[in-house]
């Protein structure tokens, strides 16, 4: 089966529509505030809350919603539910329209209540959704510290230099 | 970049309140509170204590200056949010559309 096409509003669009409450983060969320550089998934970071978990699992099931492993990059089909959500701190899913993160705690951050403060909200191409503040991204990507992060970094900072001034 | 920004990304990643760093640094929540928001500039000792303070460091490097990805990102922040997004896509059509030529190139 070949890879879907990576629509991320039609991603963010589903999980808008079952109510799941998150914030876009990662190279997408750079993207919007002015990142030149492509990515290929969607990070989010879901709110905990059981209720919350509920509907994105929902949602999810929507999105038929896969695990992606290196050996199995159609994905391995798992139990959406909220208990299983809840059990693991990151999953990296593919979906109908590409591939989806779902991160609890980002690096450098404590999770989506440290992260939804800053945070925008937005429609992108029809789908709403809180977008991380642009220093939220940078936090995350600096504690990181995975090369692909440092490599964007100094253009992110100047970014946020430009659009952050007093 | 401010240096109260990255004083501001330190105590968050720390975990910390601006009245918690400022009792680290022996000042006051205000004056935390100005330098985050740039209303004041720290010198550049006064970032690397604050950093310190955040259980961080700050290790200067100097780099050549690269403008190449910069000129795409100015472009992008003359525009609104949904042509960014719709040019990323553009840009990463035309990305998988090379390497699916490149992959019948080499069949």
């Amino acid at each position: 089966m070949p890879e879907p096409d990576f629509s991320p509003e039609r991603i963010l669009g589903a999980l808008a529509r079952h109510g799941v409450q998150l914030v876009l983060i990662g190279g997408f969320a750079a993207v919007i505030h002015g990142s030149p550089y492509v990515t290929t998934d969607v990070d989010v970071v879901p709110n905990p809350q059981v209720a919350n978990l509920e509907r994105l699992a929902s949602a999810l099931r929507e999105l038929h919603a896969r695990v992606w492993t290196a050996a199995e990059p159609n994905g391995v089909p798992f139990a959406s539910d909220a208990g299983s959500i809840a059990g693991v701190r990151i999953w990296n899913l593919v979906t109908d329209f590409g591939r989806l993160d779902l991160t609890f705690e980002p690096s450098g951050t404590s999770g989506y209540e440290d992260i939804i403060r800053d945070a925008t909200h937005l429609t992108i191409l029809g789908a709403a959704v809180d977008v991380a503040s642009l220093a939220d991204v940078i936090r995350s990507k600096e504690a990181a510290g995975r090369d692909k992060d440092r490599l964007v970094l100094p253009v992110l900072r100047r970014i946020l230099a430009e659009t952050d001034r007093p | 970049m401010r240096g109260g920004t990255f004083i501001r990304e330190a105590r968050r990643r720390a975990g910390l309140s601006q009245r918690e760093l400022a009792g680290r640094l022996g000042t006051t929540q205000s004056a935390i509170a100005r330098l985050e928001r740039g209303r004041a500039e720290p010198s550049f000792a006064r970032v690397g204590e604050a950093l310190q303070a955040c259980g961080l460091d700050l290790v200067p490097q100097l780099l050549p200056l690269d403008e190449a990805d910069w000129s795409v990102a100015s472009v992008n922040l003359g525009v609104d949010p949904d042509t960014r997004v719709r040019r990323h896509q553009a840009a990463l059509r035309f990305a998988v559309a090379g390497r699916a030529a490149l992959a019948d190139a080499r069949a």
